[in-house]
């Protein structure tokens, strides 16, 4: 990956809001955790490496102004998709193209052009005000003053960000912090804008809140939208194409109403989509979906973090 | 397509398409504010420094109750010593570990994968995250050392020559002191958590480069090995021409040696960047 | 309903279960691992590099021969040693906070301090205990005293109180850990204030300001005034003899008190998150 500036090009045109993948594949290596006796020792000293294709042949097309879902239990390869098309992760093989650029290749080109916000990780600044974030971003991007007041003015219409904008982040709600998340995201005026799970652990207003938001991007802005959700009320009342992914791979594309009524006969006639989705990845999937909706985290991940709650204090000496 | 209503690639700034943006740079705030927002840090930070300054005074003067004169120091010139050697300490890195902020916090966070997705290199969004911190603490610093100069705590440098000398070595120094910071959080993104390694580097640190006793009380084995490291450069060269411990016309050499490791560190820290943009895979999932 | 209950046998086999998994997960990480193990000796052993320099470049501090001046620096190495071991993950305290481990800590029948303390396995106190033990015998080969079953039995009874005055002053930080963020900075700075005036005869100090190292803020008590008792010292110490003959009590006393504040204080946790 190109971490300097990304070669200097210039999209095609008419490619803006465009995004390509053909035989998108990523292959994890990872580190084999032992069980027995003296595993813990033979791992220290001879770790066991163990590759795994989280994605594997994925090709799809997305038009400008489309917003689609991509639907999927749990570690099916949904985020490592969209870090893929967010260029965060290079592809082991396949093309991916974006904005008519390649996003791992054309780095600085292609973050101009697109806005992430990554579930419950926030990139705001923890012990700053949301809106000396959003002023910092807007730096960072070099968002002349003038255009950053008038986007900021824009998205508190929808998301109501004055009535919070003033808190330190890690006072803010999550739903409140989201809302700041996505105008974070946006701040630059992306063509493309991805969402991990955006709308996780929050009330219903604030959903609605969020997805009418998204509506506006997509209907008035022309902003291509890709998500990723483990809520069927959020694909149904948002997204007119899903694209399901199970194992790592596509298993179907298309119409959500043409996905209704081919499973519908299979599952007694209901068109409730999560019927749908029980039949299509079976019930374990699914319902560990719903239980444990946390995003994709990683087995290896939740080890991180826990080893890490219990070692921070090790920090404070410094 | 209603594109009509986009500009994506920047408010007609094509050409500058893939330049980072030349405002970036602001982007160096975010300590300051971050700290400023917490008042309650920026009051315990004065106390405890405060009370820290103060024993490590008068421990010195202490030591020296029965003798006038110490590995070639008298107390006024190790008190100076040990003292700077506090506000070092205190002021070389700003602590974001409240802030979360920290490699190793947005590494375990995830937040790490949003430096990926702006139009700065995560090495330069870095390098400006840093200067921020050193701008900040540089500040607190001189504060302190004008209280104590004005309070006659700590002695002025013996001449003007030595007080320039002190400020250029102190240069060099700082740009060590970047580099090393940097190499130990880039090793997050091989180990994820570098905690231990990060608390032992302040440390060995400190130690090595003085902060904790002057290194003129180490037996000559020690400095004479010390002086082929980097710490040393970072602390011990500058303060020692300060206080005249060391005159001023040896600070052609040492300034070679400064100059020395920052292009040796210089050109890790680059290799390790590259390596580090590709490791970024593990962050997927 | 189901008693839960743990017999004192089952509760032992309980704490040795969860080190086993503490120390078997931090293993997974294995520089810092390695490091970890390594950290405790390097930590103490820059703190007997500074105390060692400064006793041999400036000897008879404060009227104390070297010898007695390393049993103050060897008792507190060896009470800090087994303070990192069994009581010092309460410093993290406010990183559980953060991290919202706080809520898991009170939802389970076990003493939340409990808890807390078997939240990791200290795999640094290997390191300091290494560094405490070896400067201790260093001491004690140039100690000039008479040594009776009393004094081994004194000294011991100080380092307990050494470590109980140390898990105290944490524990009493903890309570503020419970209330507000950012008492890390806090940990960290009471860290450095013991490793660093912890090892000399205070009695070198401004009266006031040792007067501040006893009665504020206890350093007094974790290893110099046990030491003056050992070495004959009592009389330059400037404290009520009573008071210095009995600080290991006193250090018990004092962890009883922070602890017992602790648990009037947990109601003042406030969660976070919204």
């Amino acid at each position: 990956m190109n971490i300097n500036r990304g070669t200097a090009s210039s999209p095609r045109p008419g490619t803006e809001g465009t995004i390509v993948a053909q035989g998108l594949t990523k292959v994890f290596h990872t580190t084999a955790r032992r069980t027995g006796r003296l595993s813990a020792v033979s791992s220290l000293i001879r770790p066991q490496r163990v590759a795994k294709a989280a994605v594997s042949d994925v090709s799809f097309r997305i038009d400008p102004g489309e917003l689609v879902a991509f639907l999927g239990p749990n570690g099916a390869g949904k985020s490592t998709t969209i870090k893929m098309l967010t260029g965060i992760l290079t592809p082991s093989s396949g093309r991916v193209e974006v904005n008519g650029l390649v996003p791992h290749r054309e780095r600085i080109a292609n973050a101009r052009r697109v806005g992430a916000v990554f579930g419950q990780r926030s990139q705001l600044w923890w012990d700053l005000p949301a809106r000396d974030s959003l002023g910092v971003l807007a730096d960072i991007h070099g968002v002349p003053p003038q255009r950053f007041r008038e986007q900021v003015a824009a998205f508190d219409r929808i998301l109501e960000l004055s009535a919070f904008w003033d808190t330190r982040a890690r006072q803010l709600s999550l739903g409140q912090r989201v809302r700041c998340d996505l105008a974070a995201a946006l701040i630059h005026d992306p063509a493309v804008l991805y969402l991990d799970e955006p709308t996780i652990g929050m009330d219903v207003v604030v959903k609605e809140q969020v997805r009418e938001f998204l509506r506006d991007q997509v209907e008035q802005r022309g902003r291509t939208v890709v998500l990723t959700t483990h809520d069927m009320t959020e694909v149904e009342r948002l997204a007119e194409r899903v694209i399901l992914i199970n194992g790592g791979r596509i298993v179907y594309d298309g119409n959500l109403d043409t996905l209704r009524r081919t499973h519908a006969g299979a599952v007694n006639g209901t068109a409730d989509l999560e019927e749908i989705m029980r039949h299509a990845f079976g019930d374990r999937a699914q319902l560990e979906a719903v239980q444990f909706g946390a995003g994709e985290t990683g087995a290896a991940q939740l080890a991180a973090a826990r080893l890490a709650a219990a070692r921070l204090g090790n920090g404070v000496r410094s | 397509m209603t594109s009509a209503t986009l500009d994506p690639a920047g408010y007609g700034a094509r050409p500058r398409d893939s330049r980072q943006s030349g405002r970036a740079w602001r982007a160096a705030r975010v300590t300051v504010l971050s700290e400023f927002y917490e008042r309650g840090r920026v009051a315990s930070t004065l106390f405890m420094l405060s009370t820290r300054a103060a024993l490590t005074y008068w421990l010195w003067h202490a030591l020296y109750a029965s003798t006038t004169s110490s590995a070639g120091l008298n107390v006024r010139q190790a008190t100076t010593y040990a003292m700077l050697g506090v506000f070092y300490i205190a002021f070389r890195t700003v602590n974001r570990w409240a802030a979360r902020d920290t490699m190793v916090q947005l590494m375990l966070e995830g937040t790490i994968a949003y430096w990926f997705l702006r139009p700065v290199s995560p090495r330069r969004y870095y390098a400006i995250r840093a200067s921020g911190d050193l701008a900040y603490g540089t500040g607190w610093a001189v504060l302190a050392y004008c209280v104590c100069l004005a309070g006659g705590l700590v002695e002025p440098p013996v001449s003007t020559r030595a007080g320039l000398a002190t400020l250029a070595s102190l240069a060099l120094g700082l740009v060590i002191l970047y580099y090393l910071k940097l190499l130990i959080d880039l090793a997050c993104f091989w180990t994820t958590v570098n905690f231990q390694l990060m608390i032992m580097y302040e440390i060995v640190q400190n130690v090595l480069a003085g902060a904790l006793v002057p290194l003129w009380f180490f037996p000559a084995w020690f400095t004479s090995f010390d002086r082929l490291l980097p710490f040393q450069g970072t602390l011990n060269v500058p303060l020692s021409l300060y206080i005249g411990r060391t005159p001023v016309s040896q600070l052609g050499g040492d300034l070679a040696v400064q100059a020395i490791w920052i292009v040796v560190l210089a050109l890790l820290s680059t290799l390790v960047w590259r390596r580090a943009a590709e490791r970024v895979t593990v962050l997927g999932g | 309903m189901f008693d839960g209950r743990l017999t004192v046998f089952e509760q032992w086999a309980l704490y040795y279960r969860i080190n086993r998994l503490n120390l078997k997960a931090q293993a997974a990480y294995r520089g810092e691992f390695v490091l970890g193990l390594l950290f405790g000796l390097v930590w103490q052993g820059s703190m007997v590099l500074f105390a060692g320099v400064l006793l041999l470049r400036f000897p008879g501090l404060g009227g104390w021969k070297q010898g007695d001046v390393l049993l103050i620096a060897s008792m507190r190495l060896v009470s800090h040693s087994f303070y990192v071991a069994l009581f010092s993950n309460i410093a993290r305290l406010s990183m559980y906070v953060q991290e919202g481990r706080m809520d898991g800590y009170l939802l389970r029948p076990m003493p939340v301090y409990r808890q807390v303390l078997l939240s990791q396995f200290q795999v640094n106190s290997f390191g300091d205990l290494l560094a405490g033990a070896g400067i201790f015998v260093f001491a004690v080969f140039r100690l000039h005293i008479a040594w009776t079953p009393l004094i081994v039995l004194y000294i011991a009874a100080g380092i307990l109180g050494g470590m109980m005055i140390e898990a105290g002053v944490q524990t009493l930080l903890a309570i503020a850990a419970l209330r507000f963020t950012g008492t890390f900075t806090w940990t960290s700075w009471i860290d450095q204030m013991i490793s660093t005036f912890g090892n000399y005869p205070l009695n070198v100090l401004p009266s006031p300001v040792k007067d501040a190292l006893t009665f504020a803020f206890p350093v007094a008590f974790i290893a110099y005034l046990p030491a003056a008792v050992v070495t004959g010292h009592t009389a330059s110490a400037g404290i009520p003899l009573l008071l210095t003959v009995a600080s290991p009590a006193i250090g018990i006393a004092f962890f009883l008190m922070a602890k017992a504040a602790w648990y009037r204080s947990l109601s003042l946790y406030e969660s976070v998150g919204g």
